[in-house]
């Protein structure tokens, strides 16, 4: 595929797409685009809008304004065409058969299946083929469902928190079974609220925060942006505001009486050169952010610039 | 579609107690109640002996048991884990899923009608023409698919909590209202005048009247009928509702 069908080949289109519960937008205009053979990791803290935007995707939801489309046709037309294996994050699964039999379902219900054996060997599950769906561990379940999602040659398969309920060690080798998919060409998407995983595997990463795109890039910029950390301490006297804007490396800075708080993407070189103002700083703590309060931290920084 | 069927019933093959309660159960119920009856006894008004009466009783009840609980607990339950999402993601269409549900309890249904047929003509001496066991057989089976249906309906109204006990009273209270457990010729005149409207009863005066080798009663073919549009009405539209939602 040349460079131009490419970027004309969309595999997934959001076109202003908001879905309403209540008062809660849970995705609010969200627009985006995936491209084949990418691999994207939904970033986001709970209740960011990551499923919601995969059900939209799956077609399990419908959107309350704007169009989602997937390889130019409705979510259900393209499931049914089989471009799409899937795995939710609360999938449950048909109990009292075995695994092998639940997989071997998913491989008949594909218009391009593989084979049963081989879509077993691939997910890791050989071994508990004949184990009972029932009898599984929370990592062995979330294996099984990456398999139904496997089960044909799909051209995109989404996974929504796939390594949830998993440990560190199992968790490092699944990332290795998603790799293979993206490896073979496969267009994968997977939600994710771990910066780590998003790095390890994406070459895209989408930040999503209440519903709406905060970030859109590769996971060395969005690890730059969310690897914010926060800096705070004491003034006194006249505080020189405009002088402590200029610093470098800002995200947001906030001034309360003689106390100075401050975002910034590089705390050592804002700290820095803070003391190079010819100010004494009095209990100055640099602090990290957690992803969310970082992702907090980003939209602050839009908005800012924005304004 | 074929493959979820084939999985559906295997699993209902292997559930034991599933299986006790639709096919050994009725069977065991029937000799229970006509185990000591007299079987030159009459059941007053219908010309049938006691034993004769209860096997049509019991292979309705048994079939009913098996669609009825197939579909309702299992659909609630399986709505309630995501199961019936992950499907979603399949190429399956939408029906596919209740129509599965509802072929896998129906192969469970025929063993239940005939093995308390089995029972009743080796130990109670029911004798009846070879018509009339196969449209016996036929008429039980086919008018199960009026309470499978209800099962769908109660699948997708309940939550996996509620669906045991809401399940339970409607089995019982059309079992034992519709004179399946016992001729509803024993109730008060105002119980039976309800009785009388209730699908259970129609259901098992189909079977009566075959019995009795006369023409079935247009009257109880209307309320099989209304209530089969009724309950798959329902379902539908829970189910369409319950789609739109998830």
């Amino acid at each position: 595929m040349t460079t131009t069908a490419a970027a004309t080949t969309s595999v997934v289109g959001f076109e202003s797409v908001t879905k309403v519960y209540g008062s809660v937008r849970a995705v609010d205009g969200l627009t985006l685009d995936l491209h084949p053979g990418e691999t994207v990791a939904l970033l986001g803290p709970n209740g960011a809008g990551k499923s919601t935007t995969l059900d939209l995707l799956l077609g399990l939801k419908h959107a309350d304004s704007g169009a989602v489309r997937v390889f130019g046709t409705s979510p259900r037309e393209a499931i049914v065409a089989g471009r799409v294996g899937a795995m939710l994050q609360s999938g449950g699964l048909m109990d009292e058969v075995t695994v092998g039999e639940l997989v071997k379902l998913a491989c008949d219900l594909h218009p391009k299946p593989f084979r049963a054996t081989d879509v077993l060997a691939r997910a890791g599950i050989s071994g508990i083929a004949d184990r009972k769906v029932d009898k599984l561990s929370g990592g062995q379940a979330q294996r099984v469902r990456f398999a139904l999602a496997t089960a044909g040659d799909s051209d995109l398969i989404v996974l929504d928190e796939p390594t949830t309920g998993m440990d560190v060690s199992a968790r490092q080798a699944f990332w290795a079974t998603m790799r293979e998919q993206a490896d073979q060409g496969r267009t994968v998407l997977f939600a994710t609220h771990y910066l780590e995983e998003a790095d390890a595997i994406a070459d895209r990463v989408l930040v999503l925060h209440r519903g709406r795109l905060l970030a859109d890039g590769t996971a060395a910029e969005i690890k730059a942006k969310a690897g914010a950390r926060r800096v705070s301490f004491d003034l006194e006297g006249e505080i020189d505001q405009a002088a402590l804007r200029r610093l470098p490396f800002l995200n947001s800075i906030d001034v309360s009486g003689q106390t100075v708080r401050i975002q910034s993407t590089d705390a050592d070189a804002t700290v820095h050169a803070l003391y190079g103002l010819g100010v004494y700083p009095r209990n100055l703590e640099v602090a990290g952010l957690g992803l969310e309060q970082a992702f907090v931290a980003i939209t602050e920084a839009e908005e800012a610039k924005q304004s | 579609m074929n493959s979820l069927i084939k999985l559906e019933l295997a699993r209902a093959l292997r559930n034991r107690k599933f299986l006790f309660f639709s096919v050994i159960y009725p069977s065991a119920l029937f000799l229970l109640i006509a185990g000591n009856a007299d079987s030159t006894a009459k059941v007053d008004g219908t010309g049938l002996t006691i034993p004769t009466y209860m096997m049509v009783s019991m292979a309705s009840f048994g079939a009913l048991t098996a669609v009825l609980m197939g579909n309702s607990e299992r659909i609630a339950k399986e709505r309630e884990s995501g199961w019936v999402r992950q499907l979603r993601l399949t190429t399956l269409p939408g029906r596919g899923y209740v129509l599965a549900k509802t072929a896998g309890a129906a192969v469970v249904s025929l063993p239940s009608i005939v093995i308390v047929f089995v029972v009743a003509a080796a130990v109670k001496d029911v004798r009846l023409d070879a018509w009339q066991w196969f449209a016996l057989t036929g008429s039980i089976w086919a008018g199960s698919l009026v309470f499978a249906a209800l099962g769908v309906a109660i699948g997708y109204l309940a939550t996996g909590d509620a669906v045991r006990p809401i399940t339970m009273i409607t089995y019982f209270g059309l079992s034992m209202l519709g004179g399946l457990w016992m001729p509803e010729t024993t109730f008060p005149r105002w119980l039976q005048d309800i009785a009388k409207w209730l699908p259970t009863h129609a259901y098992a005066a189909l079977g009566r009247a075959i019995e009795q080798s006369q023409a079935p009663r247009a009257q109880d073919i209307a309320i099989l009928a209304v209530f089969f549009v009724l309950f798959a009405g329902g379902a539908a539209w829970l189910y369409r509702k319950d789609t739109l939602k998830a």
